[in-house]
């Protein structure tokens, strides 16, 4: 389509990688080396929901999966299984991003959080099936809860500073608009 | 909200399917690998951790450079409460070091009765610390030494001070330091004044949990807790760090090693135990094999 339209999407991808990389060398610097007091929030998962909700055309399904299993390998995660789950609920919230007209953003909020919330569940179920050591419960809870937690500032950000809104569109949807 | 689906999407949705089923199936696959052959992929993941972290030192070098100078800006704003502090150090390690003159003297006398031979395969390789784990489940930090000087999985790692962990992964030039608080680090340790054998278990906090203490009322705080060399993984007597006791009655340990400023550690080589030859002679007579006794009791 116009190449205008592209550039957006690709700036958009950019600004993903980078908050990717950022994120990645912030936890990878070797500064604090000793326990958190609470682990910090998922904000690759967040981005990643809030983006593909909006302009799902800038984040292709492979794109994220390439970035998670970048993260799970670098963070000594069990490989693939949390880019297992961050594709299936990237999947879910896309399906959303379909469907024709406003969702006000508590209805948006409730379902991402059931979303993230399925998430970690699914991921405690299969590393409990597979025998993997976990994480306490504790600590995974305060995961949970602070990545539910940033997704409205994530959201904030992403639409009024990087403008990352649905497009608009008058007349019938075509291919590259959706909304 | 009307339900139809896009245009697009009937025309792009076949396709995607097929990618997105291929992706599942693949990223279940590469779990359930890693569930079944880890070192396999663990190895993957050194190569991929070696690919990655040094091309970050670019942009590690200026943040690591900032934070530093932000520490040690604070550290001027403290300088006067700091200077006591030295002040008041200063004295009780002119006590200490009267003490340690005495001991090193006593030392040397006993040495000599006793002509101990430091095992001499206890030498070091010293690796700089390049990237923490990033996950806040995982405790482990990657080291600039690897597969080419020699390190191998399991080896001791020590910073000046006490025990850090151990070698869990080898690349070609990096290897991966497991730390004393990773919830999957389970080290054989003796507790020094009571003798008690333990295990030191990581949980992820940063004092790890002493457990299965045979006779708890026989250990006080302040302990020192050594590794036992049990299992023939860790060189015995190395130091860990002394027993605190926790709010809830549990006995912890508080780390020797600084873990806030894990920069150099040295990498322990172990040398592997010998396995016991399957008849060892006793007193000189060579013991026959199981078989050869068994034919001769009912032979």
């Amino acid at each position: 389509m116009d190449s205008a339209l592209d550039l957006r999407r690709w700036s958009l991808r950019g600004v993903f990688a980078l908050i990717v990389a950022v994120v990645l060398i912030s936890a990878l610097l070797p500064l604090r080396v000793e326990a958190p007091r609470f682990p910090g929030p998922d904000l690759v998962l967040c981005v990643t929901l809030a983006w593909v909700l909006r302009r799902p055309d800038v984040l292709p399904v492979l794109f994220v999966v390439l970035a998670v299993l970048l993260e799970d390998f670098l963070f000594q995660r069990p490989p693939g299984l949390w880019a297992l789950l961050v594709l299936a609920g990237s999947e879910v919230i896309r399906r959303q991003a379909y469907r024709e007209g406003e969702i006000p953003f508590l209805l948006e909020y409730g379902m991402v959080a059931g979303t993230i919330t399925a998430m970690m569940v699914a991921e405690r179920v299969l590393l409990a099936i597979a025998f993997v050591p976990q994480p306490s419960l504790g600590a995974h809870l305060l995961h949970l809860a602070t990545t539910i937690a940033i997704y409205p500032i994530v959201v904030a950000i992403s639409v009024f500073v990087l403008g990352v809104r649905p497009l608009t569109t008058d007349g019938p949807r075509i291919r590259g608009m959706r909304p | 909200m009307a339900r139809y689906r896009n245009d697009d999407d009937s025309y792009f949705k076949p396709i995607r399917r097929v990618l997105v089923g291929c992706l599942v199936v693949g990223l279940l696959c590469l779990f359930l690998l890693w569930r079944i052959d880890s070192p396999r992929v663990e190895r993957i993941r050194m190569e991929i951790v070696e690919r990655v972290v040094p091309g970050l030192d670019w942009a590690m070098a200026p943040i690591t450079g900032l934070s530093r100078m932000a520490e040690d800006f604070q550290s001027y704003a403290r300088l006067y409460e700091q200077n006591e502090e030295l002040r008041r150090e200063l004295q009780q390690m002119k006590a200490w070091r009267e003490a340690a003159l005495q001991l090193e003297q006593e030392n040397a006398q006993l040495k000599d009765l006793n002509t101990v031979r430091i095992e001499p395969e206890l030498t070091f390789i010293t690796g700089v610390v390049m990237a923490d784990s990033g996950s806040p489940f995982r405790r482990s930090v990657i080291l600039n030494v690897g597969a080419e000087d020699g390190v191998q999985d399991g080896w001791a790692t020590m910073d000046g001070l006490g025990l850090v962990g151990r070698i869990a992964g080898t690349g070609e030039s990096a290897a991966r330091v497991l730390l004393l608080t990773d919830p999957s680090s389970r080290v054989p340790v003796i507790l020094q004044p009571s003798g008690q054998r333990a295990m030191l278990v990581g949980d992820n906090s940063g004092t790890p949990l002493i457990d299965f203490i045979e006779a708890p009322e026989q250990v006080r705080p302040g302990d020192r807790v050594v590794t036992s060399g049990d299992g023939g993984l860790f060189p015995a007597d190395l130091l860990a760090g002394q027993v605190a006791r926790a709010t809830d009655g549990r006995f912890r340990l508080r780390l020797s090693a600084d873990y806030e400023r894990l920069k150099f550690l040295r990498v322990l080589r172990s040398q592997p135990t010998p396995p016991l030859p399957e008849a060892a002679p006793i007193d000189g007579i060579v013991t026959p094999p199981l078989a050869a006794l068994e034919a001769l009791a009912y032979g």
